[in-house]
């Protein structure tokens, strides 16, 4: 059948193609700037000369800090802590969102009101604290792999997506005598894709920017580079108290953007890998009659 | 692909976690008998300065002292957070921890049994008592006792407090306008005056970070200290210091003359408008390089960058002496004691708790190791020339200039682990521009007070204390605000001020902190 | 033809006890890591002091709770807090639904991957530093957009960040910059579990883009749509700490100070976790209410909820 290009269809796309592009300007600047200034001389930055084109092109940034002591190792330890509890996580979310996605399933409400009832209410810092230094959880890597395994948000986004997936697809599979481990495993997951890439983003990109379960819970040879990227960028922004000659501790502008160029350019590709999984319509004519 | 792209980054992980993995071991085997003392210790990071294990004072101070640290390297800006959430809950707490003073929370903390009260043991601590004596500060350091009578922490000791902030101008416009360096409130108005006939569109006096840096330097002037850097720590009380003891500065006359004054910069232009905002280091550089700002008060060392920045030509600033207000000629108040070393309680459950006191009193308190922290080591980084310490040409010519170079290089001169400041020895890492300028304000006398004494509460106390400071100081932050810009008349609405003040408790804070001075 | 599910019995046990095997280790995990923290909160009711231990010291009721009842302070943080959220969810909320269904009609698919990319990079530049560029971009003396719009309206440069009447605006405009790429990744992995087919229906049926989007689309998202409402409502009390504190000034401290930063001041800059804990119980309260009801709500008019 041929789509005729009506007048109409040509605006259409015509005004979302320009909408796009102004969206991609604005976000996009921002971030030249962060490169101009992270790539460009100190006294080109204090003279206000730089936009979104380095001025004074030196690399002196990145090399300071690659020199700085413990940088690399840190950044291993965020990369372990992002992979590794993302798998973690992936995996106890899909266990627990499918069971909950069966509506009809006794206990389902009252564990659905639990899970809720948890993202209200906390322990606060202390009780939690004290619950991970009991469990002999504190100095170690498993302090920031085991607690945030299951965020609610996330349950309750998968359990949406596997809702979403038509029952007619489960029963053909339950009469063709398979149980419910198979069916997660070989149906509904592979069906899952776009949902499962959300959650799986959403949980890196957490344990990415994680710094203050770190901060409180590991030993400094644990500790990840948003840390460091804190210690660099915040500095004594915050400080309250006496100030004092910390006021004067400030780092240059072009560190500052060379530090938030290298601590989050890694997660911000991620992205392209991820779209692969938002492929449209995986599911059609896989059950017929 | 997928699983390639995990595998890959499993494998970067894997060598980034074990990349300098073998550093973090010491590598000292103990020797057979004694064997050195092996503890563990929080390190407050700063980002200009950042620590490295091989830090040559490092390496020297634990040989010094016999000891094997593990160092727990923490951000400046969470250090305060890590550390009340061990002392309060006493998991994971370290055997040390650096640069502490024992106030506010620490203090109700250190009554509650929370903190070994070092006092106790002065038997084990000679090297700190050797350096009280010789400073003459031991009623300075008597005074650093709580309510119970008992000192909880080792202070950093200054012989005598040096001027290394204060008021900085252009040098260079002042001579092109003709005009001699102020000393007073009154003559600094005038050149502000002129700079801004000059240069309309400029703003001349501007701030670093944020305008508690001004109030911090410039109130004493006037006889108070207000604010979020209030040398009392309580915002809105200030002291006395010729009758000893606190008043309400923030409702007081002195303060209204403060107030009166700054408007009257804001209202003619001649105060940046931005100050409601933190200014940055970098834009503050970037004002003064510019010339777009001529006048601050700051911080010495910072001279360098912003001047090496700038691009006009014969740019020059100068750091002068304090000015005089209607109280005399101060600066920001310093304590002769600062923040020091503390002792969380489980480490006084030590077989070898005297061996861990005796080792730190080493490390730090010593007269080899005051050297080694202020200087580095003889014959390495400086040599002794007929007396005089003479640094090694390279770090005679660095651009960082020498203080900066020794604090990154080697780790000298840090807040953190230099327990003992001597002037003189100070100075010889400073420029003779420097010197001058210390001299001329030591012959003013009195310029640098001391801090006022905090007072001895008991945790109860305290927070009733904290429950009037906070309204306090939400309300003296806008009224300051409206006074300053002149949205609120100083003359027409000081007396509502007065009565919200009243209001909110400020006399009966002013009780609780008096009776427990 | 519909499964008849078994309803109760041995039976029942047996043929879904497969399900409740997967539920029993994240169930154990829930039960450890939130529930049992939770008895922390019982220190709203007793006093807190420094090093005597984390349950408090003595039973005082509801002293906190009185304190900051009857703080003036804290009814305007509620109500800022309040208005500041309500904004930002009828801007905020309908924008990243809009972006993503507008992203997915792109047809060539490298610009569509281009823009989908570049809009969630936001996320990622911390909150100090989007202060610290949107400061410069709207500093009165050297502020670009800040000459911009005196220009355009032809008055003097106003000082943005420090007027009380622009702070709320320049939250929100800051929050659609940073988060709608990035919440629209949701609504995006949603619009691709539509089946084609419909779209196929629709066309043939006549059905213009526009009438495509209205009736296939949003329908299908629907649920996705309302199950992010439900929980928007629910946090409604809790927002971005940290860009608040930092776009804080005196000038403007009457509509930006919000319950998190006054817990922050007098809370936990007091050490009086008490207080914070006590505050943290009552926001939760409301919080429980929010999602109970707009949960409710959603069922009844659209039929999809949480629970």
């Amino acid at each position: 059948m041929k789509t005729y290009k009506t007048r109409s269809t040509v605006a259409y796309y015509l005004f979302i193609d320009i909408l796009m592009g102004i969206v991609l300007v604005m976000c996009l600047t921002p971030f030249l700037y962060i490169i101009a200034t992270s790539l460009s001389s100190p006294e080109a930055i204090i003279n206000g000369k730089v936009f979104i084109i380095p001025r004074g092109l030196n690399t002196q940034a990145y090399r300071q800090i690659f020199s700085y002591p413990n940088f690399f190792h840190a950044y291993g330890n965020t990369i372990f802590y992002t992979v590794f509890g993302t798998m973690i996580a992936l995996c106890m979310t899909t266990l627990f969102a499918y069971p909950l996605s069966k509506t009809w399933l006794k206990g389902n409400k009252l564990v659905m009101k639990l899970v809720i009832f948890s993202m209200f209410f906390s322990g606060g810092l202390i009780p939690n604290y004290l619950l991970i230094s009991s469990l002999h959880l504190t100095n170690t890597r498993w302090a920031i792999l085991l607690p945030f395994c299951i965020n609610q948000f996330n349950l309750i986004l998968l359990i949406n997506f596997f809702k979403s997936i038509p029952s007619d697809i489960e029963e053909a599979a339950i009469i063709d005598g398979l149980g419910y481990g198979g069916i997660l495993l070989r149906i509904v997951l592979p069906l899952s894709g776009a949902g499962l890439a959300t959650i799986a983003l959403y949980t890196a990109v957490f344990f990415w920017n994680d710094w203050f379960n770190s901060l409180i819970y590991l030993k400094s040879t644990q500790f990840p580079v948003m840390l460091f990227l804190r210690n660099i960028v915040n500095g004594t922004t915050m400080l309250g108290g006496e100030g004092g000659s910390a006021d004067k501790g400030a780092l240059s502008l072009s560190i500052k953007s060379a530090v938030i160029l290298v601590s989050t350019l890694p997660i911000i590709m991620i992205y392209p890998f991820v779209q692969r999984f938002f492929v449209k319509g995986v599911m059609v004519g896989s059950v017929k009659g | 692909m997928k699983k390639t792209m995990l595998v890959l980054l499993l494998c970067v992980a894997l060598v980034g976690i074990s990349a300098q993995g073998t550093k973090e071991t010491v590598a000292t085997t103990p020797s057979a008998a004694a064997g050195p003392v092996k503890l563990s210790l929080f390190y407050s990071d700063n980002a200009t300065l950042p620590f490295k294990n091989d830090w040559l004072t490092v390496k020297e101070a634990e040989k010094l002292a016999g000891t094997q640290v593990e160092w727990e390297i923490i951000p400046i800006a969470d250090y305060q957070t890590k550390v009340s959430l061990a002392l309060n809950t006493g998991a994971n707490a370290p055997d040390v921890i650096l640069y502490q003073s024992i106030t506010g929370e620490n203090a109700s903390l250190a009554l509650n049994g929370a903190i070994v009260p070092i006092s106790d043991y002065s038997a084990w601590t000679p090297n700190f008592n050797a350096r009280v004596k010789e400073f003459g500060l031991e009623d300075t350091v008597a005074k650093l006792a709580l309510s119970d009578g008992k000192r909880y922490n080792l202070p950093s000791l200054f012989d005598v407090p040096f001027y290394d902030g204060g008021i900085i101008i252009r040098a260079d416009l002042l001579a092109k306008y003709g005009l001699k360096a102020p000393k007073t409130f009154d003559e600094f108005y005038d050149v502000l005056k002129t700079f801004k006939k000059n240069n309309p569109d400029s703003y001349p006096l501007t701030i670093l970070a944020g305008p508690r840096v001004l109030y911090r330097f410039t109130m004493p002037c006037f006889g108070i200290s207000l604010g979020r850097n209030a040398s009392s720590g309580s915002y809105v009380l200030s002291w006395d210091y010729t009758k000893k003891q606190y008043f309400a500065g923030a409702i007081s006359d002195q303060y209204k003359a403060y107030i009166t004054y700054f408007h009257k910069l804001f209202a003619e232009g001649l105060l940046d408008p931005e100050m409601a905002d933190p200014i940055d280091g970098t834009k503050w550089s970037q004002k003064m390089a510019t010339g777009k700002a001529m006048a601050t008060w700051a911080y010495y060392d910072q001279i360098g960058g912003v001047t090496a920045a700038s691009t006009i030509p014969g740019f020059k600033l100068q750091m002068y002496p304090s000015l005089a207000g209607p109280a005399g000629a101060h600066n920001q108040p310093k304590a002769k004691t600062g923040a020091g070393i503390v002792f969380p309680a489980k480490t006084a459950k030590r077989a070898d708790f005297e061996q861990v006191v005796r080792a730190i009193d080493k490390m730090f308190y010593s007269e080899e190791s005051a050297k080694l922290w202020c200087l580095g080591v003889e014959g390495q980084t400086y040599t002794m020339k007929d007396g005089k310490v003479q640094f090694t040409d390279k770090y005679m010519k660095d651009p960082r200039g020498i203080y900066k170079a020794l604090q990154q290089d080697f780790g000298c001169g840090s807040d953190v682990t230099q327990m003992v400041w001597v002037n003189k020895r100070e100075m010889t890492k400073y420029d003779e521009n420097y010197a001058a300028i210390n001299a001329e304000v030591e012959k003013m006398g009195n310029v640098i007070q001391e801090l006022p004494p905090r007072p001895k509460f008991n945790d109860v106390d305290a927070e009733t204390a904290g429950s009037y400071q906070t309204p306090l100081a939400d309300a003296w932050e806008r009224w300051n605000n409206a006074f300053l810009t002149g949205a609120k008349s100083i003359d027409a609405d000081w007396d509502a001020y007065v009565a919200e003040m009243k209001k909110l408790g400020i006399e009966k804070m002013l009780e609780l902190y008096n009776k427990n001075r | 033809m519909r499964e008849q599910h078994t309803k109760q019995g041995k039976l029942y046990l047996q043929r879904y006890w497969p399900l409740y095997a997967m539920m029993a280790l994240p169930l154990a995990y829930f039960i450890v890591f939130k529930y049992l923290p939770m008895f922390g909160n019982v220190l709203a009711f007793r006093r807190y002091r420094p090093g005597m231990g984390p349950w408090g010291t003595e039973w005082v009721g509801l002293r906190y709770f009185q304190r900051f009842f009857q703080d003036p302070a804290f009814w305007s943080a509620f109500r800022n807090t309040l208005f500041l959220s309500l904004l930002n969810l009828v801007i905020n909320f309908p924008i990243p639904i809009a972006f993503a269904i507008l992203l997915n009609e792109v047809r060539n698919l490298h610009y569509k991957k281009l823009v989908q990319t570049v809009s969630y990079m936001p996320r990622f530049v911390s909150t100090v530093v989007v202060i610290a560029i949107i400061s410069d971009l709207l500093s009165p003396s050297t502020g670009v957009l800040n000459h911009f719009f005196a220009d355009l309206s032809g008055k003097d440069p106003v000082y943005y960040m420090n007027e009380p009447g622009y702070f709320r605006r320049i939250y929100v405009l800051l929050d659609t910059w940073q988060y709608t790429g990035w919440t629209a990744i949701i609504y995006l992995a949603a619009i691709t579990a539509i089946p084609q087919e419909l779209y196929e229906a629709a066309t043939i049926d006549g059905a213009g883009h526009w009438q495509q989007i209205w009736y296939v689309t949003i329908p299908e998202i629907l649920p996705t749509i309302m199950i992010m409402l439900i929980m928007n409502v629910g946090r409604l009390l809790s927002l971005g700490f940290e860009k608040v504190l930092l776009m804080y000034t005196p000038a403007n401290s009457g509509v930006s100070d919000i319950l998190d930063t006054l817990v922050y001041r007098t809370g936990l800059a007091n050490q009086n976790y008490s207080y914070a804990t006590a505050m943290g119980l009552f926001t939760g309260v409301i919080g429980i209410m929010l999602v109970a009801s707009s949960n409710a709500l959603s069922r009844k008019l659209t039929g999809d909820s949480i629970y």
